[in-house]
């Protein structure tokens, strides 16, 4: 062994403390330079403020929580508005699974191919979120859907609470889905950022973050169908930077708005960088709008 | 200096010869009640000289348990150290998790810098000072929890990835730290480290998300090969005690997947039957451990020899339930169970005495 006097240990350590912070800082400041991947405008509504509680107590520190959405592959699916951990996106089939590594080839049709595929460990992709477009859009016209299905169905059971109270439900959901929940839609995943940005070119309505990908059976009219659903997102929380936090502090201790409120009481614009890595570039308050 | 970093595996020696010389003297003293041997008196005084001249030494240079109530009270300052080491580890994460947000960035990354800096001065500053080694064990477990949250909150502070290359520095610090300050927890939180991180690094070969590698259990073998190999390819001779801590972890990294693929044969990279795989992986861990036991008895290796029987117990009970659990009524299987362990002291037993055997043969 070495003869290890314990200025080395102090030189070797500070060493290591030094260069393991510089490799990290670079990184990050390689990620800030140049021109961004992406930057878009997102409101409370894909950036949410922390739940109060016990754990935010003892934390002095700020991060809103990047709240995303698939289409649910099942149009009559469940969906609360908040990040769809779970939920099978309908662009997300067998040929798009093996694009992105997993082995599908052995199909569906057998108990041994079925448990071979959901054996699959997650992968990570990149994934494309749209703000504000077509997919979102899709979700209010479904909301609305429903609701008119509900109210026809409340209109043809005239003395039914139980109608009346669906109908009423309905109406509601079209209103949180226009107003309050996330516009941020998980639509498209890859490996590749150059191909998937050459896809998707406009870096004010498309993200690109890596995130992780399952592959996974739905059993729909009795048949398996191979799936997969975003299992992850790599940097969900966004730290607030210092000099912004004080528009954010006198709404982080306010009760949550109500679910038919209609103003976003904050907007982000949120940066993605060279190495995808996101960052809080302005955050404005109508109050603080000229 | 009057203590190099050098010096301080000898501390663990001086007190090995400190207690060796106590087993002695009460031995003397028996085999001199029972009239077997009897010093004369020039040879008792310098005997005594000898040995007072060589604890007053020791005590002096490294504060040594010097009887078994010092000895007794050492264990105890050890748990307090432990635990307190332990408490302001957290106590630090707790501190700046609490007061962070009020700083702006710069001074965050500052804070966390000097703080790691500063806990890793402290250390060896102590460390030049604490002949008992209880001061340095608590510093430098506070300065390796720094460098982790100095890491780790980088890492928030920016929005950086999550990576797996996290634990290279965090396993080189811990090294670092318990090989100048002999700290065998530190030594463990280190070969932790290199554990997550290899395995990791081989479930990314087959495209699995590194946080996903622990679903498979077989990404762990190549990193218990490791662990058992490096006593192997390195001397410890300064260092007691850490090999037997590689040795444990190498046993563990490499029984516990086997365990449960031994029962999760779904779980397993290989494409065959699970019930296939299942019945392969209890026998390498019948045979794994019988191994370790066998090794750890030639070697006289009682780490590895406690670590064999655990595991086989461990295989043996967990096929025993599948077999008999359902079937049996729990009095008889708990009867089974208690006779086994009968039966694995006899075999122990005659282990014991045919090793024994072994070396008076070879003393012969």
């Amino acid at each position: 062994m070495i003869a290890w006097t314990r200025g080395r240990t102090l030189a070797a350590g500070a060493a290591l403390i030094l260069l393991t912070n510089a490799v990290a800082l670079s990184g990050v400041f390689i990620n800030r330079s140049g021109e961004p991947e992406s930057r878009l405008m997102l409101s409370e509504r894909e950036l949410s403020l922390p739940y109060r509680g016990y754990r935010q107590a003892e934390n002095s520190g700020l991060a809103l929580t990047l709240t995303w959405r698939v289409l649910d592959a099942d149009e009559e699916g469940s969906d609360y508005g908040s990040s769809n951990y779970g939920v099978q996106p309908t662009w997300l089939d067998a040929a798009h699974l093996a694009t992105l590594g997993f082995e599908t080839s052995a199909g569906n049709a057998t108990q041994e191919a079925r448990e071979r595929l959901a054996r699959q460990l997650p992968r990570q992709v990149l994934v494309v979120f749209e703000n504000a477009g077509p997919a979102w859009r899709q979700a209010v016209e479904r909301a609305r859907a429903g609701a008119a299905r509900q109210a026809a169905a409340a209109a043809a059971n005239p003395g039914s609470e139980a109608f009346a109270k669906q109908a009423r439900a309905g109406v509601e959901r079209v209103a949180l889905e226009e107003n309050h929940y996330s516009r941020l839609f998980a639509i498209d995943a890859g490996l590749d950022a150059a191909t998937l940005r050459s896809r998707y070119p406009d870096r004010s309505r498309y993200l690109i973050l890596r995130g992780t990908i399952r592959p996974t059976l739905r059993r729909h009219d009795r048949q398996y169908h191979i799936g997969g659903y975003i299992s992850g997102v790599a940097i969900d929380h966004i730290n607030v930077p210092f000099a912004l936090r004080p528009l954010l502090e006198p709404l982080r201790n306010a009760p949550q708005p109500l679910p038919d409120a209609s103003t976003p009481r904050y907007e982000v614009q949120l940066t993605v960088g060279q190495r995808l890595e996101p960052w809080i570039e302005t955050l404005t308050t109508p109050a603080a709008k000229p | 200096m009057r203590n190099t970093a050098n010096d301080i595996p000898a501390r663990r020696q001086a007190q090995q010869r400190a207690d060796e010389i106590r087993v002695f003297l009460t031995e003397l003293a028996r085999l001199e009640a029972e009239g077997v041997l009897a010093l004369e008196e020039s040879q008792r005084q310098a005997l005594a000289t000898h040995h007072a001249s060589l604890l007053a030494n020791y005590a002096h240079a490294y504060d040594i348990d010097r009887d078994s109530r010092a000895k007794q009270l050492s264990l105890g300052m050890r748990i307090a150290s432990f635990l307190g080491a332990m408490a302001l580890a957290a106590s630090v994460f707790f501190l700046f998790y609490q007061f962070w947000g009020r700083f702006s960035e710069a001074a965050q990354v500052a804070i966390l810098i000097t703080s790691a800096l500063g806990s890793l001065g402290l250390t060896v500053w102590i460390q030049g000072r604490d002949a008992t080694g209880y001061f340095t064990r608590l510093a430098a477990l506070v300065a390796f929890a720094c460098f982790v949250l100095n890491v780790s909150m980088i890492g928030q502070i920016f929005n950086i990835t999550p990576s797996d290359k996290a634990l290279l520095p965090w396993a080189a610090m811990a090294f670092l730290l318990a090989y100048a300050c002999d700290l065998r927890l530190l030594l463990a939180a280190g070969i932790a480290c290199v554990i997550a991180f290899v395995a990791a690094r081989v479930g990314t070969w087959s495209g699995v998300y590194w946080l996903h590698a622990g679903e498979r259990p077989e990404n762990f073998f190549v990193v218990a090969a490791l662990l058992l190999a490096i006593p192997r390819l390195a001397m410890h001779r300064h260092y007691p005690g850490f090999e037997a801590i590689y040795r444990v972890f190498g046993l563990l990294t490499a029984l516990v997947p086997m365990l449960i693929l031994g029962h999760w044969g779904q779980i397993s990279y290989l494409d065959l039957d699970p019930k296939l795989i299942e019945g392969g992986y209890q026998v390498a861990g019948f045979a794994g451990s019988a191994v370790a036991i066998w090794i750890g008895t030639r070697r006289e290796w009682p780490e590895t020899v406690n670590t064999g029987i655990t595991f086989f117990v461990l295989f043996l009970y967990t096929k025993f339930y599948d077999w008999w659990w359902e079937v049996m009524p729990k009095y008889l299987f708990f009867l089974v169970l208690g006779l086994t362990a009968v039966l694995i002291l006899l075999l122990l037993k005659r282990l014991r005495g045919a090793v024994g055997r072994a070396d008076r043969d070879s003393s012969a």
